[in-house]
C-alpha cells in the first residue's frame, strides 16, 4: 500500500462502537428538521443577498413598500383628507405590514419555482433526506426577513417624515407580540398554499403570489374600513388571518385608533353590540382563522406534492 | 476528400447566411411568429392564468377604489384607478416578460442559439412583446370593463382618434423600453431579479397609477420626460374624462403624444444599438452560455 493516507470519511464512517447505526435510515426527527431548516434558511439568505452590496440590497429591499404606502398617501393628499392623521397612520400601518404579506407569500412559493425552472435543483432536493416543506420554510425565512425590515423602515419613515402619531409608551406591546407571532404564522400558511399551487403551474407563475397579495388586499382592512365593501365581501375579510392580525397590529400600536373591522355600517358592528372588537376577541379570531387556514394550507400542500410527484412536475421546465 | 464547407469569416449569422433582403424579411417575421407562438398557445394550454392574471389583478385595482369611495372622492378619480389599474397589466408585462427575458434564456441556455441563428435578435423581442401583448391586453380590457360595469365609470371622450393614438403610442414606447431594459438587465445579471422588483411599486408611484401625476410636482414632470407610462396614463386620463376638472400640472395630450412619440424612436435606437453591444461583447468574452449569474 502507498504511504498516502485517505481522509477519515468523518460523517460517513461507522459509529465508534462499530455497529450499524439506525438513526441514518430513520432520520434524527428534530435534529434533522433543525439543520434541514437552518441549513435552508442560510441557503436562501444567500441567494437573496450575496449577489451585491448592503446599501444597495437596502435600497431595493425598503423602495417597495415605501412605495406603497407613498401612493395611499398621496391619494389621501389629493382628496384633501392629509390633515386626517388618524387615516395616515391606517394606511402607513396596512400597507408597511403588506410588505411582510408579500414577502412571505411570494419568498415560498418562488422557492419552488426558483428550484424547478430556473436552477433545475427542486428534484435533488426532493429526494434528500430533509422534509421538503421543512426545506421551503427554510427558504422562504430570508424573504419573510427582508419584508420584516421593510415593514419596520416604512413604519419609520411614517412617523418620522410623514407625521404619523407613535407614543412608545401606549403601545400594547404584549398584544403586539402575541399578534405578530400569530400573523407571521397565518403568513406563512398562505404561502404555503401559494406554493402548493406553483408546484402544479409552469414558470408564468412568478407573478401569482403578488396576485393573491393584491386580491387578499381588498378584504383584509389594510387599508380602508372593511365597511365601504358589501356585506357578504366583508364576512369573507372576516374569515381571513390577515384581517385580524392588521387588526390587531393596529389596536396594540394605537390604541383606540381607526378600526377597519367594526365602525358604523360594518358586518362585525351589525352581527354585536360592539362598535370595535376588543383585543381578546381580535386575539381569538386571529388564533381560530390562522389555524384554519393552516390546517387547509398543510391539506393543501400535501395534496399538491402527491400530484406533483404521480405527474413528474418536480422537474418540469417550462418557458413561453 | 474535401469538406463541402468552406470557411468565409464573417461578423455575424446574419452575413455568413448570404441571404437576399427578402429572405432577411422573410426569416425575421417567422421568428416574430415563431417567439409569439409559445405565449399565445402557452394562454390556452395552462388556463389558471384567467384566474391569477385577470381575476385577482382586478380585485387588487378594486382595493384602490374602495380607498377612494371610503375617502368620498369625486367619482372621476374612480375612473383614473380604473384606468391605471388597466394599463399595469402592460407595465408588468413588458418587466416580467421583456425586460427579464433574455436574462431568462440565458439561464435557459436558449441565449446562444438566438445569437447563433440567422434573424435579427430585434425580431425575437417583437415575438414577445406581440405574444405578451395578447395576454396583457386581455387582462387591461377584462379589468377596464368589468370595473367599469361594476363601479359605475363614466367616460367622456372628445377626441377618439387622439385617445387611440396615444394609447398605441404608450405601447410602443413601453415595449420600446423594455427591449432596452432586456438588454440592461442581460448584462446586470443576477441583479435583474431585483432591479423588476424595483420597478413595480416605485414606477407606480411616480407614474401616478392611482392619482393625477401632476400632483407629483417635480418628480411627475420627471416621470412625464422618462416613462412612457406616467405620460401615456396623463394623458389618456386627459382624453377619457374630458369633462372632469383635471389637476393642472401637466402638458396637454396632444404635448404628451409627441413625447410618445419621441419616446419610442428613442427607446428603438437605444435597443438596437444595446443589443449589438451587448452581442458582440458577449462573443468576445464567450459569456452567452455561462447561466445563473
Amino acid at each position: 500500500m502507498s504511504g498516502t493516507e485517505l481522509p477519515a470519511a468523518v460523517g460517513l464512517a461507522s459509529p465508534e462502537w462499530g455497529g450499524f447505526d439506525p438513526a441514518r435510515t430513520r432520520g434524527r426527527g428534530a435534529a434533522d428538521i433543525r439543520r434541514s431548516f437552518g441549513v435552508a434558511a442560510r441557503l436562501g439568505w444567500q441567494m437573496e443577498a450575496n449577489w451585491t452590496d448592503p446599501v444597495l440590497f437596502f435600497i431595493y429591499s425598503v423602495a417597495k413598500p415605501v412605495s406603497s404606502a407613498l401612493i395611499l398617501v398621496l391619494m389621501l393628499e389629493v382628496i384633501g383628507a392629509g390633515s386626517r392623521l388618524d387615516y395616515r397612520a391606517f394606511v402607513v400601518i396596512g400597507s408597511a405590514l403588506w410588505s411582510f404579506v408579500i414577502s412571505g407569500i411570494s419568498g415560498l412559493a418562488w422557492s419552488v419555482l426558483d428550484d424547478r425552472e430556473r436552477y433545475r435543483m427542486l428534484k435533488y432536493v426532493y429526494v434528500s433526506p430533509s422534509d421538503f416543506l421543512v426545506v421551503l420554510l427554510g427558504r422562504g425565512l430570508a424573504r419573510v426577513a427582508v419584508g420584516g425590515m421593510g415593514a419596520v423602515i416604512t413604519l419609520g419613515i411614517g412617523v418620522v417624515l410623514l407625521g404619523v402619531p407613535f407614543d412608545p409608551f401606549v403601545v400594547n406591546w404584549p398584544l403586539l407580540v402575541i399578534v405578530m407571532a400569530a400573523g407571521i404564522a397565518s403568513i406563512v400558511a398562505i404561502g404555503i398554499l401559494l406554493a402548493a399551487i406553483c408546484l402544479q403551474t409552469r414558470q408564468e407563475a412568478w407573478s401569482y403570489p403578488e396576485a393573491v397579495a393584491g386580491a387578499l388586499f381588498l378584504i383584509s382592512g389594510a387599508v380602508f374600513p372593511l365597511a365601504v365593501l358589501p356585506a357578504p365581501i366583508q364576512a369573507i375579510g372576516l374569515m381571513t388571518p390577515l384581517t385580524w392580525w392588521i387588526e390587531g397590529v393596529r389596536d396594540a400600536l394605537f390604541p383606540g385608533g381607526l378600526t377597519a373591522v367594526g365602525g358604523p355600517g360594518s358586518l362585525f358592528t351589525s352581527l354585536g353590540s360592539q362598535g370595535r372588537p376588543d383585543a381578546l376577541q381580535i386575539l381569538v379570531a386571529l388564533l381560530a382563522t390562522g389555524a384554519v387556514a393552516t390546517l387547509a394550507a398543510i391539506a393543501v400542500f400535501r395534496t399538491s406534492d402527491r400530484r406533483a410527484k404521480d405527474r413528474g412536475l418536480l422537474d418540469q421546465t417550462t418557458g413561453s | 476528400m474535401s469538406s463541402p464547407y468552406v470557411f468565409r469569416p464573417t461578423r455575424s449569422p446574419q452575413e455568413a447566411a448570404n441571404w437576399s433582403p427578402r429572405q432577411i424579411l422573410a426569416t425575421d417575421l417567422r421568428s416574430v411568429r415563431g417567439r409569439a407562438y409559445p405565449r399565445v398557445t402557452g394562454m390556452f394550454r395552462e388556463k389558471s392564468w384567467v384566474f391569477f392574471e385577470i381575476l385577482l389583478p382586478f380585485l387588487a385595482t378594486s382595493a384602490f377604489v374602495f380607498v377612494y369611495r371610503a375617502l368620498q372622492a369625486p367619482p372621476e378619480y374612480i375612473g383614473f384607478v380604473v384606468l391605471g389599474g388597466a394599463m399595469t397589466s402592460f407595465w408588468l408585462n413588458v418587466i416580467w416578460m421583456m425586460a427579464q427575458q433574455l436574462w431568462w434564456e440565458k439561464s435557459q441556455g436558449n441565449l446562444e442559439l438566438y445569437f447563433a441563428a440567422p434573424m435579427n435578435i430585434m425580431s425575437v423581442l417583437f415575438g414577445m412583446a406581440v405574444g405578451g401583448f395578447v395576454m396583457s391586453s386581455t387582462r387591461a380590457a377584462a379589468v377596464l370593463v368589468i370595473a367599469t360595469t361594476l363601479f359605475g365609470v363614466t367616460f367622456a371622450v372628445d377626441q377618439w382618434f387622439l385617445l387611440i393614438a396615444v394609447f398605441l403610442l404608450t405601447l410602443a414606447a413601453l415595449y420600446g423600453l423594455g427591449m432596452v431594459l432586456a438588454s440592461l438587465f442581460l448584462m446586470w445579471g443576477r441583479e435583474a431579479w431585483h432591479l423588476t422588483q424595483l420597478l413595480i411599486e416605485p414606477v407606480y408611484f411616480v407614474s401616478g397609477m392611482s392619482f393625477p401625476v401632476g400632483r407629483l410636482g417635480v418628480v411627475g414632470s420627471l416621470a412625464i420626460s422618462i416613462l412612457p407610462l406616467a405620460v401615456g396614463l396623463d394623458a389618456m386620463r386627459q382624453l377619457a374624462f374630458a369633462d372632469s376638472a383635471y389637476p393642472l400640472g401637466t402638458p396637454g395630450p396632444q404635448i404628451e403624444a409627441l413625447i410618445l412619440v419621441a419616446m419610442t424612436v428613442v427607446f428603438l435606437l437605444v435597443a438596437r444599438w444595446a443589443l449589438r453591444v451587448l452581442e458582440n461583447r458577449a462573443r468576445s468574452e464567450g459569456r452567452l452560455s455561462v447561466r445563473w449569474q
